[in-house]
């Protein structure tokens, strides 16, 4: 009897994979589906667009790298950045450090401490259409609204807030901080309760108490849980899109005007797709080299939480 | 892990005095977060108020219904509630399911192009959806689904996250389940639906409802994809609400239905909640 050859030999393994692989093909098709039509052909349109003028009905013109090279002059587009920039650095300091201090300040065994934690996760489960119908009529300009007479109560005269073209962004700041600071608190509270207490004990023998105490064991341990808040938290805020867009439209004067809503703006009030894009292109180069810059934290899968 | 009561980091002994200032500092935030729900509440139940004035009376006289009534009567909101219902069912259905099966291909599938794919969608789920909101809204135009069910509910009807999630899941089942039911006969779809899948059910809830929270709070891709009032999601609708600058009552009578509906399912679903977060720390 002949032997087998080596092509017939890989022929028959060839069919056997194929047919070892066949059964699992029906389990990942409509997710590979839905892939296609959500994801991967958008993402290869998005550069298709980015070299044509159009405005999806009538005009449709091929426009090379121009839309690359307006980017460079475009004012209201670099105003855009530097909101985006502005609103990045006042959120993530401030929810860094009001999450991480409820979450000490919950992280003990008192009665009624799932209560209040949860109480602090409300805002969390609010969609931002909510958020915002709240807080267009709290952030009032009227003396008697609602934050402007708190305010008053210390003696701070009335502001314009939303209105204002130097308070609206920090007042959307504020929301933002509102709704989120819940979330970052149950992050914390997992990182802070993974450090084992015989780290704490140890340090004790060795002297150290109060501050030094977590000086020396809490903060470096919650190094790992910093690090992906900040992460998570920052791609978080270059997305800001909701609340700017009922608040205030990007106003007063495009003080709100950020990245995200910039595209917006240009695709769906001006039907500059093309353009729109091309700066989506821009925005995905920036998330991900903030989110490269940033990823040696982060881990998937099995994750230290 | 889930967040639990006590704490490794609190050693000191019990002391009145700090336990009172805390208990104050507590209750000074709870009063920030919970204070303005029950403004919207209140204000919702108050007759003919066109602005939040402070100092407020929390129980108005009369409790009115009024601002819903009004609220119904001149917007679709109850077109939009049963959107977000229908819509929000179907995707958290749809998804959940698709990444218990997708789930069980890569934990325990052979087959060609498995890691490739895999790959892939790691690289999906670090790309930001917001920066191809435009993209997809040229491709819907042009399949023609703008103002379709088809569009809102399609991207939630496979979850990547979820994917990853119930991969892990079906990872820590050991392999002698699936080597029992294959002796006893089962195929493919016998083993996963009847002898695996039962065992991934608390991490299937958690994804569940991760995953209503994430729809029915979406705005922005639904936003894009409808334009016809009738066709809008609840939190498209109530955004365009907010825009339209009506009476306070009528703006708070809204934002008590989108608000019901989020806080009924965190009431029931608290734990499932806390879980994913802890997982994760991504939301649906």
């Amino acid at each position: 009897m002949a032997a087998v050859s080596p092509s017939q030999r890989a022929t028959s393994q060839f069919l056997r994979r194929l047919r070892r692989s066949l059964p699992w093909y029906p389990f990942i098709i409509i997710n590979a589906v839905i892939f296609v039509i959500f994801n991967l052909v958008p993402w290869i349109s998005m550069f298709r667009y980015s070299v044509l003028k159009t405005d999806l009905l009538s005009t449709r013109e091929f426009v090379g790298i121009e839309h690359f090279v307006t980017m460079l002059s475009d004012a209201k587009l670099h105003k855009a950045m530097l909101n985006t920039v502005w609103f990045t650095l006042m959120y993530i300091p401030l929810l860094v450090a009001v999450s991480l201090g409820v979450a000490v300040l919950v992280n003990r065994p008192l009665r009624g401490m799932k209560t209040f934690r949860a109480l602090y996760f409300l805002p969390n489960i609010t969609s931002v259409a909510v958020l915002a119908l709240i807080f267009r009529r709290f952030l009032s300009p009227r003396p008697d609204g609602p934050i402007n007479f708190l305010i008053g109560l210390v003696g701070i005269p009335p502001q314009r807030w939303l209105i204002d073209v130097n308070q609206a962004m920090p007042s959307i700041v504020g929301i933002s901080l509102w709704e989120a600071f819940g979330y970052f608190m149950v992050i914390w509270l997992a990182g802070l309760q993974a450090i084992p207490s015989e780290l704490y004990d140890a340090a004790k023998v060795d002297g150290a108490n109060g501050w030094r105490l977590h000086r020396y064991v809490t903060i470096p341990l919650l190094r790992p849980t910093a690090a992906f808040i900040i992460v998570i938290a920052t791609i978080g805020a270059l997305q800001v899109f909701g609340s700017i867009f009922i608040l205030t439209g990007g106003g007063p004067v495009n003080a709100t005007t950020t990245v995200v809503y910039q595209i917006y703006s240009e695709a769906f009030n001006f039907g500059r797709f093309g353009y729109a894009s091309a700066l989506s292109i821009l925005f995905f180069a920036i998330i991900l080299i903030v989110a490269l810059i940033q990823s040696r934290y982060l881990r998937f899968g099995e994750d230290v939480y | 892990m889930s967040v639990s009561e006590t704490s490794s980091a609190s050693v000191e002994k019990a002391n009145p005095v700090r336990e009172t200032i805390i208990y104050i500092l507590m209750a000074a935030v709870a009063i920030t977060t919970v204070g303005p729900f029950l403004i919207m509440l209140s204000v919702s139940l108050t007759q003919d108020i066109r602005f939040i004035t402070f100092p407020i009376e929390l129980i108005p006289s009369p409790v009115t219904l009024e601002n819903f009534q009004t609220l119904f009567a001149r917007t679709d909101a109850l077109r939009w509630l049963f959107n977000s219902v229908y819509v929000a069912v179907i995707s958290t259905l749809g998804g959940v399911i698709t990444s218990s099966m997708a789930g069980f291909a890569f934990a325990r599938g052979d087959f060609w192009g498995k890691n490739v794919i895999f790959v892939l969608f790691l690289g999906i789920l670090i790309m930001p959806d917001t920066a191809l909101i435009v993209p997809q809204f040229v491709v819907l135009s042009q399949l023609g689904l703008v103002n379709t069910y088809t569009a809102l509910i399609g991207p939630w009807f496979a979850s990547i996250f979820g994917t990853f999630l119930l991969r892990q899941a079906y990872l820590s089942i050991p392999r002698d389940y699936d080597d029992a039911a294959t002796i006893d006969g089962a195929n493919l779809w016998q083993s996963w639906w009847q002898v695996l899948m039962p065992q991934v059910v608390p991490a299937m809830a958690t994804l569940a409802v991760l995953r209503f929270m994430g729809n029915w709070n979406s705005f922005f891709y639904p936003m894009i994809v409808t334009s016809q009032s009738d066709m809008r999601t609840l939190t498209v609708g109530l955004g365009t609400v907010a825009r339209s600058g009506g009476d306070a009552g009528l703006d708070m009578a809204g934002a008590v239905i989108g608000f019901l509906p989020t806080l009924l399912v965190f009431v029931l679903m608290q734990r499932y909640i806390i879980r994913g977060i802890s997982l994760s720390g991504v939301k649906g």
